[in-house]
């Protein structure tokens, strides 16, 4: 009665948009978690991350809005026989600063030096003896899904990030190609290449520089924050309150209407109890997601998803994943389904289970914590597509989904990756 | 808050035995080589030594230089021949030593 009154109340409140606060720290193991509701989780409006690249690809679809242009039906009929520079082609389909280079996917014959190719599509070092027309050769560049519906290569014409006559310069170069390619060393060869193993211990804090949040983490929590309370006000005992928690994360959250993750959940709770400001993707709210997941280590993860609401988070969360976005026009299921168990240039592709438990994670390229979140927006920068805020509602949907993916696998984080 | 060294390096030993320690230090490292986003260079800023010690005595010790890149981490080996306690001090350019101690029992 008394819970109900209070949740009333508070939406009420909210809907106003005045700032909430729910006290009582006392009942609320029994009850909910107090959560803050009246503002977002991170910064608005969202900034891309300095160092990333920039580039506005509003024309294209992201997760939150389908504006990409449809794929064309028919192949397109070229008037005149192409014209093509096979030298200038050879340089294109070898750079990566234009589509990212034909040879991340393929591997070209000579091409780049046979440097590190991936084998996510064919290998086209004979393609110029497998009699295919030059107008079947610029469709497939220009837009492969006249051909294929299902295709994952991007519509480097259709999607502007070649031109004609760059089109026709690549398909001159691949019709000089009748050699199998010539690899220096068998790592180059994607087919040799032995699969990525990890074998650096990811809790050790002399080979992680992950776990050096810990330390931080444990300062934070008992540090007093505005209110004049700390985390350990409430949770005296951190190792025996978390002990599975972060295991059971993300979950359908009813009072926000969406899924919430580890670290909105700190972020939100945390402006409410303590009034500590740590918005996602800022180095406290990263240092103590590590260690709310940490304090699980070991806990299979188990989402919940008994309400239909969270079925449907899940179901949504799916969809997500098979959605086309961005210039370069990939779906995660692309990479970490179609073309699992694949090299996209020398950088492995996993399939989909796996690639939550060890989140958040130190990077080692990077000497940065990535939380999952980050980790989706650099995926959509990556291919191209404009990133959403850390929490956005489609992120809480693709992580449930993701982490439903990955039920069963024990939790170890930090982990630390490239 | 200045960031902890890390150690490793077995509790216990039997007497005579050698040992492996590993030590790092979180650190940046700066070699003064760097150029901020201007055009002016980083000023040089790293730990220029660093020492060990066994019951105050000198164990294993390093002169570090800028071409060692951020958290130098060092492994060596030592002889154990009683109980007693490990110190290692890292000195950082500007001034700053920074010390922890780790304890081994000998049998």
């Amino acid at each position: 009665m008394f819970r109900s009154a209070m949740l009333f109340t508070a939406a009420v409140v909210a809907a106003a948009g005045v700032f909430v606060r729910l006290g009582g720290s006392v009942a609320h193991a029994q009850t909910k978690a107090p959560l803050e509701w009246g503002e977002d989780a991170a910064v608005r409006p969202w900034k891309r991350y300095q160092g990333w690249p920039v580039r506005g690809e509003s024309k294209f679809s992201t997760l939150a809005k389908l504006v990409s242009p449809p794929p064309a039906k028919e192949p397109r009929k070229l008037g005149a026989p192409l014209a093509g520079n096979a030298e200038n082609g050879a340089m294109l389909v070898a750079d990566r600063n234009r589509g990212g280079s034909c040879l991340a996917c393929h591997v070209v014959g000579p091409a780049g030096g046979a440097d590190l190719p991936g084998n996510v599509g064919p290998d086209l070092s004979e393609i110029g003896s497998a009699s295919r027309e030059d107008e079947y050769l610029f469709n497939y560049i220009f837009d492969a899904r006249v051909y294929n519906p299902e295709t994952v290569m991007p519509p480097w014409g259709a999607h502007g990030t070649f031109n004609d006559q760059e089109i026709a310069d690549m398909v001159a170069f691949l019709q000089t190609l009748k050699t199998p390619a010539v690899f220096k060393t068998e790592l180059d060869d994607p087919e040799k290449r032995p699969a990525p193993v990890e074998r650096r211990e990811n809790l050790d804090p002399i080979e992680n520089p992950g776990m050096w949040a810990i330390d931080k983490a444990q300062d934070l929590f008992t540090q007093k924050m505005a209110s004049g309370s700390s985390c350990s006000s409430c949770h005296a005992d951190a190792q025996a309150a978390f002990k599975t928690w972060a295991a059971g994360m993300p979950k359908w959250e009813p009072r926000l209407n969406k899924v919430l993750g580890v670290e909105e959940f700190v972020t939100r709770h945390a402006r409410t109890t303590t009034g500590a400001d740590w918005p996602m993707e800022t180095d406290n709210n990263r240092v103590m997601s590590v260690y709310l997941h940490f304090l699980a280590n070991g806990t299979p993860i188990a989402i919940d998803t008994s309400s239909t609401e969270a079925k449907a988070a899940i179901e949504r969360g799916k969809e997500l994943a098979s959605r086309k976005i961005g210039e370069l026009n990939f779906a995660c299921t692309d990479c970490h389904g179609k073309s699992a168990d694949h090299w996209i240039r020398g950088q492995w592709l996993g399939p989909p289970k796996g690639q939550y438990d060890h989140f958040p994670t130190w990077r080692t390229s990077l000497q940065a914590i990535w939380d999952i979140r980050q980790r989706f927006q650099w995926c959509q920068v990556n291919i191209r597509a404009d990133e959403l805020p850390p929490d956005a509602k489609e992120y809480g949907d693709l992580e449930i989904y993701l982490a439903s993916q990955s039920d069963g696998q024990k939790l170890s984080v930090p982990g630390i990756r490239h | 808050m200045a960031e902890k060294p890390r150690l490793k390096l077995p509790k216990e030993a039997k007497k005579g035995a050698v040992i492996e320690i590993k030590t790092l230090i979180p650190h940046a490292m700066q070699t003064g080589l760097v150029k901020d986003k201007d055009g002016k260079a980083i000023p040089r800023k790293i730990i220029n030594k660093f020492t060990a010690e066994f019951n105050g005595k000198p164990v294993f010790s390093a002169n570090i230089e800028p071409a060692v890149a951020a958290n130098p981490y060092l492994q060596f080996t030592a002889k154990v021949e009683e109980s007693g306690t490990f110190k290692f001090s890292w000195t950082d350019d500007d001034g700053t030593v920074t010390t922890a101690e780790e304890q081994i029992t000998v049998s």
